[in-house]
C-alpha cells in the first residue's frame, strides 16, 4: 500500500519499470461524497447541532484579531510596501540590491489571521542575488525609510534566514527574501540565503493566489481559523502545515456534491472524518497539491509517523466529539489531554488511539521500509506561512 | 442465495440449458462460418490432400449411384452451402477423369468442414489422382464414368479398383497429382473451346458417341468458359510460390517463406479465417472484388479497383499460372434478399466456373495453407455476357459494371460547379481541384468518385445544400464501440454459460427432487432460478495479477477462513437429505390432511404467479407486507372456492450463512426454515419432529442427531461425523408477521386458532433472516470483493472480543454499503480499507447515521443491539486497523503472519533506504490524477493567452 510508487532515484526507478504496478491511490470513505446514493441513511433523526454550531461561531470570533490589532497590522504593513514600492519606482536610490516586485502573503493577506498573532508578511522578489549582505542593507535602508516618514514610531528590526521583521509595538511585519527564478541556479550557499527557503517564499506567493482565487468563501475562512486552533491546541496536530489546513478546510467546506458551502458545523466534523478516515494517511488519494506541478499529494510532506499522528489525533477527538464533548474540542472546557488520555462522556469511556506506525526494524526489512521515511519532503514544509510556524 | 426449495421448477431446466446452449452455439457456428468461409476451410484440407485417406468412409453411399445428379445433390441439399463452385462437377464429368480427379479432391475439401458428409468419395478420388496420366485417350463416357458400376470401386476404397475402371481408357498412373490438376484446368479451360464434344487440345481425348447427348444439356455452362478457352495456353509446371491468401507471387521459396511468416500474410490470414465477420460491418453497400478478395464500399470504388493496377497486377498473376479469373462482376457482401439466392442455387445447380489447379506449386512446410482453390470464386451463366476473358478484364476496357446496388443509384455526383481543372501551360488538364473539400487529385476517373463520395457530399451539405441527404455510416468509433459490445456480449455469454453448468452440475449431485414441482409453495419461484450455494459458487478468487500488499494477505487469509472441500460437501449433505426429508414429510401431512384432493394444475400456475409477484417487490419491504396479506387474501379465496386445506407445510428456504455463502471453515451450523401454510404450533413441531427420522433414514444412509427445542420453534439437526455440521431448522409462516396489524374481523377468526402456537420473536425473527437473505442476494453476493469482506470481517468478529457484539446482519449491511459506495472493482485490499474507513468516520457512533435496516417497515437500525460503549469501542478498533493497514500490518489485523514478499520484490531491499534523498513527484504514482493536472495546465495556458 504504502507509497508503493513514491518517485525514486534514477537508480530505483528503472527497477520499478520491471514488475510493478502502477500506484493507483485509495480514496477513502467519506460521509458527505457518498450522500446522493444515500449509502448510509439515517435510522435516527440527526441529533440537535444548533448548540454545537453556535459554540463553533463563538470560538471563531474569540479567534479572530480584532479591529484593534487588525488596524495597527495595516497600518505597519502598508508602511513597508510604500517604503518598497518606492525602491522600486527608483532603484537607483539604492545600490545593493534591486528589487523586481512585492507581494503580500500569509494569513493577513488571506483573511485568516489569527488573535494575537498580529504578523503580517510580505515577499520581496530580488532582481540581484540575493547576499546575506544585500539583505542586511535592505533591512537597514527600510528601518530608515520608515524611520524618517514617522520618527515617532518605535520599530525594531530582526535579521534571519528568511529575510528580516519589522516590529512595532503591538505588530509585526516579516519580509521574506526571494529571487526570480533565472537567479537560482547562480547561488553560493555560502554568501546567499537558502535556496529552499526562497523556493518556499515562492511557494507562498503561488499559495496565496490560489486562496485568493478559490478559498475566498468565509466559511472556509472561519474553518481555518478553528482549524488552526485545533493545531494549536493538540500537539498530534502539529505536523499539519498552514498549507494543508488550508487546502483541508477547502476540501471540507466545498468539496461535496452539490458544490455549495457546507455549513460550519458539518464541516468541521466532517474534517476529523476525513482526518480518520486516513484521509491523509499513506496509500490514500488525499489532496494533490494545486499549486505544485506534476502530482504531489500534499500530506506527503508528513513524515509517517507524523501521519500516523494527525491521524490518531483526529480518531480520538472525532470519538469525544460524537460522544458529546464538543467543548473539550474546542477548547472551551478542559484542556489537551482529551486527545492523549482516556476520558469518560456519559458513561462511555474513550480510549485515545495509539500509534500504529512502527519505525521498520532492519535495513533488510524491505516490507517495511517500502513506506520510506523519505517522505518528509522539505520542500512543503517550508512552504508557507511563517507567521504561524512561530507564532503560537 | 436462498434457495433450500423441495421443488424448485426450474432446475429441469437447468439439466437441458447448458448443453442446449453448447449445441446451439456450435450450430451457429456452423451456420455461420461454414458457408461464407468454405473457401478459408479449404485452403487447409487441400493443404493436407495426402491426409484424406484418413478421413471416414462415411460418406459415399450417395455418391456411389454415380449419377452426376446424385453428386450434386448433397451440396445442393445441404444449407449452409453457397460454395458452389466446386461443384461444377459437370465440367468435370465430361472431361477425362483426370479432371473429375481434382475435382473431386476439391469437392471433398469444402465438405470436410461438414463432417465428412462426402469426405470419402473426395479423397478416393484425390489418391486415385496419381494414377492418372492426363487423358490422352477419349474418355469412354461419362455414362460409363458415372454408372453405378462405377461406385463399386469407390466402395472398395482402393486406388487399384479404380484403376482398373480407368484403365480401359488405357492410362498409365501419372507422377503427380498436383500436376494433374493442373492438366485437368487446362482441359477444362480448353474443352469448352471446341466443341461440344469436348476435346482437349491438349490432350485429344475425344468423349464417345454416348456421352455427347449428355454433354449437350451441359452445353450452356461451357459457354461461360469460351473466355478461357481463346486463349489457351500450356502452362509449363514452372516452379513458382504462390500465396493463395494473399494472391501474390514470390520470387523464390525463401521470399515466399518470409512472406508467410510475415505479419501482413498472418493478418491477411487471421481475416480470412475470421470469415465473413469483417464483411457484416461494412453495410449494404459493399462489393467484392473476388480474384483479389478485396471489399469495396461502392460500385465506384470497385470499379476504380478493377481498373487499378494492383488488380491488374493480381489477373496477370492468376494469368500466369493459369488460374482461373473470374469475371469483373462484383459479389455483393451482403446481398439484401440471401435468403432467395441460396434457394435459387439449390433449385438449379447452376453450373459454376471451377478453378483448381495451378502449375506445381512449392509448398513450402511449415504452414498449412496454399491451396489451389482461392474461394468461390463462381461465374453464374447468366452473366455471360459479363465473360470477358481475363485478358479483357486486365486491358481496362470492361465496361463500367452496372450498379448492383440498389442503394448505389440513388446517388448522384453532386457539386461539380465546384471541382476546378487545372491546366498546365499547353491547356491540359493535370489535375482537379475541388473547392468544397480544398483537395486535388489527378485522376479524371476519380473526379466521378469523388462527386459521388461521402466527404464531399457531406461538404456539399455543409457549405452548399443542407437538404442533401448523406448517408450516415457508422463511424470508426461507432463501429468500434459496436465490436466492443458483441466481444463483451460474447465473454457475458460464455461467463453465463460456464456459471450454469457449474450450477447444474451442482443442482444434479444432490437434489433430483427438485423436478417435481408439485410442492406448493407460493414463494418458491422467487429463488428457483438460484443456485442452492450461492456464494460458494464463487469460491475463493482466483489470484490476480497486480495485488497489492493488502490483497495478497487478505486472500490468504480467506483461503485460511474458507471451508474445504470436504466440509462443504458436508454441509451440503445435510442440508440436502433435510430438505429431500421434509418434502416427504410435507407429502405426508399433506395427504393426512387432505386425503382425497390433489391441488389442481392451475392452482400451482396461481401459486407460482405469487412468487413473481413477490419476486418483483424483492427487497421493498414497504411492500412485503402487502403482498403477504395479498396472498393471504388469495389463499383464504381459495379456501372458500375450492374448500382445500393448503398444505402444512409449504416449503423450506435456505438463509443465514448457507443462503449468503459465508460458511466458514470449522463452523458448520447452518440455518434452514420450514414455511407453514398457517402459524405453525407446537403440535406441528413436534409431528414434523416425530416424522423426520424416519424420512431422513429413506433419504440419506448417514446417522443425524436430531433435537426438538420448542423454544427455539426449531429442530436441531447434528452429524456426528468429522467435520461436524448442523442444520437448524425453524419453523414459521408469513402469517406471523401480519398478524398484529390486520382488521379486526380477521382477528376474530385468528382467536380461534391453538393457543399452542410457538414463540412469536423467534418465528419473526426466522421470516427477517429470510429476507435478509434475499436481499444479500440482491445487493450483496454480486458485489466485488464484498463476499470476501465479509467473510474475514466474520472471521475478525469470532477472533476479536470487541467485534463480538457486532451483529452479522449489521456486519453485511455495513459492508454493503460500504463497498457499493466506493466505485466499481475495488480489490479486497481496498474494500476491507474502505470498510473500517467507515467505521472509522463514525457511522456507528451516536452522531453518526447508523444502519438502516432495509428489510424493515420501521427505521431501524440493524446494529441496534450495540451498547454506546459497545460502538465506541468498535469504532475505536477500526480506527487502529485502518491504521494497521495504511502502515502495512495488515496481518496484525488479520491475526495471521506476514506473508513474505512476492518473489520479484527482492531486489528492492538493498535500495528502498535511500528514499529520504528523493523528493520529487511521484511519476508513476498518480497516473490518473496527471491527466487532471494537464487540464489544469492546459487551462491556465488558455487564460494566459
Amino acid at each position: 500500500m504504502v507509497m508503493r510508487g513514491q518517485p525514486g532515484n534514477r537508480r530505483r526507478g528503472g527497477m520499478r519499470m520491471g514488475g510493478f504496478r502502477a500506484f493507483v491511490p485509495h480514496v477513502p470513505f467519506d460521509l458527505v461524497l457518498c450522500e446522493p446514493q444515500n449509502v448510509f441513511p439515517r435510522c435516527r433523526p440527526s441529533p440537535d447541532e444548533t448548540a454545537f454550531t453556535q459554540a463553533l461561531l463563538k470560538r471563531n470570533q474569540d479567534l479572530s484579531p480584532t479591529a484593534q490589532e487588525q488596524a495597527s497590522v495595516l497600518a505597519l504593513i502598508t508602511k513597508v510596501n510604500q517604503v518598497m514600492d518606492n525602491m522600486i519606482v527608483a532603484p537607483a536610490m539604492f545600490e545593493a540590491c534591486q528589487i523586481e516586485e512585492i507581494r503580500q502573503v500569509g494569513s493577513h493577506k488571506k483573511g485568516t489571521m489569527m488573535a494575537g498573532h498580529n504578523v503580517a508578511d510580505i515577499v520581496a522578489l530580488l532582481k540581484t542575488l540575493p547576499t546575506k549582505e544585500a539583505v542586511n542593507a535592505l533591512a537597514s535602508k527600510v528601518l530608515d525609510d520608515l524611520k524618517e516618514s514617522d520618527a515617532a514610531e518605535v520599530l525594531n528590526m530582526a535579521i534571519n534566514e528568511s529575510g528580516f521583521e519589522i516590529a512595532s509595538s503591538d505588530a509585526t511585519v516579516k519580509v521574506l527574501i526571494t529571487t526570480i527564478p533565472p537567479n537560482f541556479k547562480k547561488l553560493d550557499p555560502e554568501l546567499h540565503l537558502e535556496a529552499k527557503v526562497m523556493q518556499s517564499h515562492l511557494g507562498a506567493i503561488r499559495h496565496t493566489r490560489w486562496f485568493e482565487e478559490n478559498a475566498f468563501h468565509s466559511s472556509i475562512k472561519v474553518l481555518i481559523r478553528l482549524s488552526r486552533d485545533l493545531r494549536n491546541r493538540f500537539q498530534g496536530f502539529r505536523p499539519l502545515n498552514p498549507w494543508i489546513i488550508d487546502l483541508l478546510a477547502h476540501y471540507a467546506i466545498l468539496n461535496n456534491p452539490a458544490r455549495q458551502p457546507l455549513p460550519i458545523n458539518v464541516a468541521f466534523r466532517r474534517c476529523l472524518q476525513l482526518l480518520s478516515a486516513g484521509f491523509f494517511l499513506p496509500g490514500s488519494v488525499g489532496i494533490t497539491d494545486p499549486c505544485e506541478s506534476g502530482t504531489q499529494r500534499v500530506h506527503t510532506v508528513m513524515t509517517l509517523e507524523e501521519q500516523d499522528q494527525v491521524c490518531f489525533t483526529a480518531q480520538t477527538l472525532l470519538r469525544v466529539l460524537e460522544h458529546g464533548g464538543y467543548k473539550q474540542v474546542l477548547g472551551f472546557e478542559g484542556n489537551s489531554s482529551i486527545a492523549t488520555e482516556m476520558s469518560v462522556w456519559e458513561g462511555v469511556v474513550v480510549t485515545p488511539s495509539e500509534k500504529a506506525y512502527e519505525k521498520p526494524e532492519k535495513k533488510d526489512g524491505e516490507e517495511e521500509d517500502a513506506e520510506g521515511e523519505g517522505e518528509d519532503d522539505v520542500e512543503g514544509e517550508v512552504g508557507d506561512d511563517m507567521d504561524t510556524v512561530d507564532g503560537q | 442465495m436462498a434457495s433450500g426449495y423441495f421443488y424448485n421448477p426450474s432446475t429441469g431446466q437447468y439439466g437441458a440449458q447448458p448443453g442446449a446452449a453448447a449445441y446451439q452455439a456450435t450450430t451457429a457456428y456452423y451456420n455461420a462460418t461454414a458457408a461464407p468461409a468454405a473457401a478459408a476451410a479449404a485452403y487447409d484440407y487441400t493443404a493436407v490432400t495426402p491426409t484424406y485417406g484418413t478421413y471416414g468412409a462415411a460418406a459415399r453411399p450417395v455418391a456411389d449411384t454415380g449419377a452426376t445428379a446424385t453428386y450434386v445433390s448433397p451440396y445442393t441439399s445441404s444449407t449452409g452451402y453457397t460454395a458452389q463452385p466446386a461443384y461444377s462437377t459437370h465440367t468435370t464429368y465430361s472431361q477425362p477423369p483426370s479432371g473429375g480427379v481434382s475435382m473431386y479432391s476439391n469437392s471433398a475439401t469444402y465438405n470436410k468442414p461438414r463432417g465428412g458428409a462426402v469426405g470419402r468419395g473426395g479423397n478416393m478420388y484425390g489418391s486415385g489422382t496419381k494414377h492418372y496420366q492426363p487423358a490422352s485417350k477419349p474418355f469412354q463416357s461419362s455414362a460409363t464414368f458415372n454408372s453405378g458400376g462405377a461406385s463399386k470401386p469407390y466402395n472398395a476404397g482402393a486406388n487399384t479398383s479404380y484403376n482398373k475402371q480407368t484403365g480401359t481408357n488405357t492410362q498409365t498412373p501419372y507422377e503427380k497429382a498436383v500436376l494433374t490438376a493442373a492438366s485437368s484446368y487446362i482441359k477444362q479451360k480448353n474443352v469448352p473451346g471446341s466443341k461440344p464434344g469436348v476435346q482437349s487440345p491438349v490432350v485429344g481425348g475425344s468423349a464417345g458417341a454416348g456421352t455427347s447427348g449428355k454433354f449437350q444439356s451441359y452445353k450452356p455452362q461451357y459457354g461461360q468458359n469460351k473466355g478461357l478457352g481463346q486463349a489457351p495456353r500450356v502452362p509449363k509446371p514452372q516452379q513458382m510460390h504462390y500465396c493463395e491468401v494473399c494472391r501474390i507471387s514470390c520470387a523464390g521459396p525463401q521470399t515466399y517463406k518470409e512472406h508467410l511468416e510475415g505479419q501482413k500474410h498472418k493478418k491477411k490470414e487471421a481475416a480470412v479465417k475470421a470469415g465473413n465477420a469483417n464483411n457484416a460491418t461494412l453495410g449494404q453497400n459493399a462489393l467484392r472484388c473476388e480474384l483479389c478478395d478485396v471489399t469495396c464500399t461502392g460500385q465506384d470504388a470497385y470499379n476504380a479497383h478493377i481498373r487499378g493496377s494492383k488488380h491488374q497486377k493480381v489477373v496477370k498473376l492468376h494469368t500466369k499460372l493459369g488460374k482461373p479469373i473470374p469475371t469483373t462482376q462484383p459479389t455483393v457482401v451482403n446481398p439484401p434478399t440471401p435468403a432467395k439466392t441460396t434457394t435459387a442455387v439449390s433449385a438449379e445447380p447452376k453450373p459454376v466456373k471451377k478453378v483448381v489447379s495451378t502449375p506445381k506449386i512449392t509448398f513450402v512446410g511449415g504452414t498449412k495453407l496454399t491451396t489451389t482453390e482461392a474461394g468461390p470464386k463462381e461465374v453464374k451463366t447468366e452473366q455471360d455476357k459479363m465473360d470477358t476473358t481475363p485478358a479483357a478484364g486486365a486491358g481496362g476496357d470492361a465496361k463500367e459494371i452496372a450498379p448492383l446496388l440498389p442503394k448505389e443509384k440513388e446517388i448522384a455526383p453532386v457539386g461539380e460547379e465546384y471541382l476546378e481543372e487545372v491546366k498546365n501551360d499547353e491547356g491540359k488538364a493535370i489535375s482537379f481541384l475541388c473547392k468544397l473539400c480544398d483537395c486535388r487529385f489527378t485522376d479524371p476517373n476519380a473526379k466521378e468518385m469523388h462527386m459521388k463520395g461521402r466527404r464531399h457530399r457531406l461538404q456539399y451539405k455543409k457549405k452548399v445544400n443542407p437538404d442533401l441527404q448523406v448517408e450516415t455510416k457508422p463511424s470508426l468509433r461507432q463501429r468500434k464501440v459496436q465490436e466492443e459490445k458483441l466481444r463483451r456480449q460474447l465473454l457475458l455469454e460464455e461467463y453465463w454459460r460456464r456459471d450454469a453448468e457449474h450450477r447444474w452440475r451442482e443442482e444434479m449431485s444432490h437434489c433430483r427432487v427438485y423436478e417435481d414441482d408439485r410442492w406448493r409453495y407460493g414463494m418458491e419461484m422467487e429463488y428457483g432460478a438460484q443456485a442452492p450455494f450461492p456464494g460458494h459458487g464463487g469460491g475463493p478468487m482466483p489470484i490476480r495479477r497486480g495485488q497489492t500488499y493488502d490483497d495478497r494477505h487478505i486472500m490468504a487469509k480467506h483461503a485460511m477462513i474458507y471451508p474445504n472441500e470436504k466440509e462443504l460437501q458436508a454441509v451440503q449433505s445435510i442440508v440436502t437429505a433435510t430438505e429431500k426429508a421434509l418434502k416427504l414429510i410435507s407429502d405426508q401431512l399433506a395427504e393426512q390432511d387432505a386425503p382425497k384432493e390433489e391441488p389442481p394444475k392451475e392452482e400451482q400456475a396461481e401459486e407460482q404467479e405469487e412468487g413473481k409477484l413477490q419476486i418483483k417487490k424483492d427487497i421493498k419491504v414497504e411492500t412485503e407486507s402487502d403482498v403477504e396479506e395479498k396472498d393471504d387474501n388469495k389463499a383464504d379465496e381459495k379456501k372458500e372456492e375450492e374448500d382445500l386445506k393448503p398444505r402444512a407445510l409449504k416449503g423450506v428456504m435456505r438463509v443465514g450463512v448457507l443462503a449468503k455463502g459465508l460458511v466458514l471453515h470449522g463452523c458448520l451450523d447452518v440455518e434452514l426454515i420450514l414455511l407453514c401454510g398457517e402459524k405453525p404450533n407446537k403440535s406441528l413441531l413436534s409431528r414434523v419432529a416425530k416424522l423426520l427420522p424416519e424420512k431422513l433414514a429413506t433419504v440419506t444412509e448417514e446417522k443425524y442427531e436430531m433435537k426438538l427445542s420448542v423454544r427455539d420453534a426449531a429442530i436441531l439437526l447434528a452429524s456426528n461425523v468429522e467435520p461436524k455440521s448442523c442444520v437448524k431448522l425453524t419453523l414459521t409462516s408469513p402469517l406471523m408477521r401480519t398478524s398484529t396489524d390486520e382488521p379486526e374481523d380477521k382477528q376474530a377468526t385468528r382467536a380461534k386458532e391453538p393457543s399452542d402456537l410457538l414463540d412469536k420473536q423467534k418465528c419473526q425473527d426466522a421470516l427477517a433472516a429470510l429476507r435478509h437473505a434475499k436481499w444479500f442476494q440482491a445487493r450483496a453476493s454480486g458485489l466485488q470483493s464484498c463476499v470476501i469482506v465479509i467473510r474475514i470481517l466474520r472471521d475478525l468478529c469470532d477472533r476479536v472480543p470487541t467485534w463480538k457484539s457486532l451483529n452479522p446482519w449489521a456486519l453485511e449491511l455495513l459492508c454493503e454499503h460500504a463497498i457499493s459506495s466506493g466505485g466499481n472493482n475495488m480489490t479486497p485490499g481496498d474494500a476491507l480499507r474502505r470498510v473500517f474507513e467507515a467505521l472509522a468516520c463514525g457511522v456507528l457512533l451516536p452522531g453518526g447515521p447508523g444502519l438502516l435496516d432495509p428489510c424493515e417497515k420501521e427505521p431501524t437500525d440493524a446494529a441496534g443491539n450495540l451498547q454506546q460503549q459497545e460502538r465506541e469501542e468498535i469504532t475505536a478498533s477500526a480506527q487502529f486497523a485502518l491504521r494497521l493497514i495504511a502502515f502495512r500490518q495488515i496481518y496484525k489485523v488479520l491475526g495471521m503472519d506476514p506473508l513474505p514478499a512476492p518473489r520479484f520484490n527482492r531486489k528492492l531491499g538493498a535500495n528502498t533506504r535511500k528514499r529520504k534523498a528523493d523528493g520529487s513527484a511521484p511519476e508513476t504514482e498518480e497516473a490518473g490524477k496527471k491527466e487532471k493536472k494537464e487540464g489544469e495546465v492546459m487551462e491556465t495556458a488558455a487564460t494566459t493567452a
